[in-house]
């Protein structure tokens, strides 16, 4: 008889912390109890833009400095059940890294109007890439918990400003291939150079984000937007391997 | 952000072994080196990464058995290996021994021809008449000399190679040093101010004046320090006194800074001069002079320098002008030195006098043909 009354008891409180927790998932609804609602979020962005994974012809990384990114975005959500629902928006950003790496046998090609240049490079390589544009995702979302959304799923970007330059010294170039023509390049008189126009307009890529309701209005989210298609066009040979944008967001968003 | 950085620190791949295969430097180990060469300094060869055949220069008369036997030793890329070994004995009286370089990949190789020369003497009548283009890939032109003995001698350079790297859809007439096909007498030399395109301006070099010389260019610093690529010079065992020729001259329109940036007002003038200078220091250490210091060194003990340009048009029509000139000496000769091949002389011709700091107007053009050296 005692075992059942035990049995009743932990019955009883296990719906009774199961309504609670349904009271939970309630009280962290949107504001208008809602299934739907709009975000308004801002964050800081970091990132690169980066081979991946790095080719061995990377030596090392000297020094990575995320360039100015900032975000400002609007999503729609619409829950289709208590858990999963879908989200879409658009969010304008700004992004960019400055970084200096070493690099040997870089494999390079330079057009320039009718002149080629092609060859190895064996040295310092600094390149400064900033990007902004509108992102545009559509995202599954999940509410794991009542203050948890995971968000993931494909976006496309659009830039309307990019810019990728740089430049190479404190090594040499072996004109053509390693037994060509050794060019000696040194960081009092580097070479310069500016791919903006070789990169493309159009990006797309996955994006898997976290959503934490601080308030009923108030939201902490980090994301991630992951790049699959190279920052540069496919007919674009200097750089010889695919540059892939990473970028991060770290930010809040108001919910109404 | 330490963070990313780790990232992608820890993502860095193991480093692929060097697929480079050159010989650096190659020097010559033997007991005679004195009775063989005319200086110590020549045993010991810098080689330019473009060399295939490395030269070392003897006197004039040596028995062919002194290098029979002899040791030479290579410092090469890190990781290449040379067959014949580097510091085995070779036989060189023969013509000269081949070497092969296998890069530490094993993927490369390049082949090196290490011969002993008798130190060319400068052929001081420059007709300009032996011009070719460069081999193997025709890009542009070169000239060469016959020295009394009808030997090839290749003492004449130019900055082409470097204008190669940045136009390499030039072709050859379109370089800054160009064969003339009427000079004065059969063929002569065009040296053209021209712009080095989007690739000049990357390494903020934005013009190649057309220049001639008595020396060698050194592309691989070309880019590093361009004033130091114009390497001066040719021993002469001979008193120079006069230098002559002819010239037609044409500034361009537009005179341009380092920056590309337009001077208005100012117009570009060639330059053209010969200068003997000491080619060895108190220590015996070899001294070479270059862009910068060519008509400044204090090695320097006789210059000849054209004052002034007459702008003739360079048309067929326009008329050469004749300039003779003697070298003005500063110090009296050591006969000794001379008959050693002690001083060398640097002849020079540019269409831009600040085209080493390539400053100039592109477009301006300077013919030259029939210059000399006239000796004592």
């Amino acid at each position: 008889m005692k075992k059942i009354k035990y049995l009743m008891l932990l019955v009883l409180s296990l719906t009774a912390w199961n309504a609670q927790a349904e009271d939970l998932y309630e009280k962290w609804n949107t504001p208008r109890g809602t299934s739907w609602g709009f975000l308004v979020r801002t964050g800081y962005v970091l990132g690169g833009t980066s081979p991946m994974p790095l080719p061995a012809e990377i030596r090392s990384i000297g020094r990575f400095k995320p360039e100015g990114g900032w975000t400002m975005s609007a999503d729609f959500f619409n829950m289709f059940n208590k858990r999963c629902g879908i989200m879409t928006g658009i969010h304008y950003f700004m992004e960019g890294m400055n970084t200096g790496a070493t690099v040997k046998n870089y494999k390079m090609g330079i057009q320039m109007g009718e002149d080629y240049l092609e060859g190895m490079f064996t040295g310092t390589d600094e390149t400064k890439t900033f990007m902004s544009g509108f992102t545009v995702p559509v995202l599954a979302t999940f509410r794991v918990s009542p203050r948890w959304n995971i968000n993931i799923g494909p976006y496309i970007s659009y830039l309307m400003y990019r810019d990728f330059e740089g430049s190479v010294y404190d090594g040499y170039l072996r004109v053509g291939g390693p037994t060509g023509e050794k060019v000696e390049i040194s960081k009092e008189n580097p070479a310069t150079y500016n791919f903006a126009d070789n990169m493309r307009r159009v990006l797309w890529g996955m994006e898997i984000g976290a959503d934490w309701k601080i308030t009923r209005h108030f939201t902490a989210f980090a994301n991630l937007d992951w790049g699959m298609n190279s920052v540069f066009k496919s007919d674009f040979k200097t750089i010889d391997f695919p540059m892939y944008p990473m970028y991060a967001t770290f930010g809040v968003a108001y919910l109404y | 952000m330490p963070f990313c950085a780790l990232l992608a620190t820890s993502c860095i791949k193991d480093e692929p072994l060097n697929s480079e295969c050159d010989i650096e430097v190659c020097k010559v180990h033997h007991e005679a080196s004195d009775t063989i060469f005319y200086a110590l300094s020549d045993t010991l060869q810098k080689v330019s990464s473009v060399d295939t055949v490395i030269n070392f220069y003897t006197r004039s008369r040596i028995n062919p058995q002194d290098l029979s036997q002899v040791r030479v030793t290579f410092d090469l890329t890190p990781g290449a290996t040379i067959t014949p070994a580097s510091g085995s004995v070779q036989d060189f009286s023969q013509g000269g021994v081949v070497y092969t370089v296998v890069s530490e990949d094993k993927l490369w190789s390049r082949t090196y021809k290490v011969r002993f020369l008798p130190r060319a003497v400068l052929n001081p009548d420059f007709d300009f008449e032996n011009v070719e283009l460069e081999q193997p890939r025709e890009r542009f032109y070169i000239w060469f000399a016959y020295d009394q003995n009808q030997k090839r001698q290749d003492l004449w350079a130019t900055g082409n190679s470097g204008f190669a790297l940045s136009r390499s859809s030039a072709k050859p007439h379109e370089y800054p040093s160009v064969m003339l096909e009427q000079g004065v007498s059969g063929k002569g030399v065009k040296l053209e101010t021209c712009s080095t395109g989007a690739f000049g301006a990357m390494v903020n070099m934005r013009i190649a004046a057309g220049n001639l010389f008595l020396g060698s260019f050194d592309t691989q610093n070309a880019l590093t320090d361009a004033m130091k690529a114009t390497r001066f010079g040719v021993p002469v065992n001979r008193k120079p006194v006069r230098f002559t020729g002819y010239y037609k001259f044409q500034p361009g329109e537009k005179f341009q800074d380092r920056y590309g940036i337009e001077v208005p007002g100012r117009v570009d003038a060639p330059d053209a001069y010969a200068v003997l200078y000491k080619n060895t220091d108190e220590n015996g250490l070899p001294v070479t002079l270059y862009g910068d210091d060519v008509l400044t060194h204090k090695n320097i003990v006789a210059i000849a320098r054209v004052p002034e340009f007459k702008v003739t048009g360079i048309s067929d029509t326009s008329n050469w002008e004749y300039f003779d000139l003697p070298l003005e000496y500063k110090q009296e000769l050591d006969m000794v030195r001379l008959s050693n091949l002690g001083y060398n002389l640097a002849v020079v011709f540019t269409s831009s006098i600040e085209g080493a700091t390539f400053c100039g107007a592109v477009g301006s053009t300077l013919l030259i043909d029939e210059s000399a050296i006239i000796y004592e």
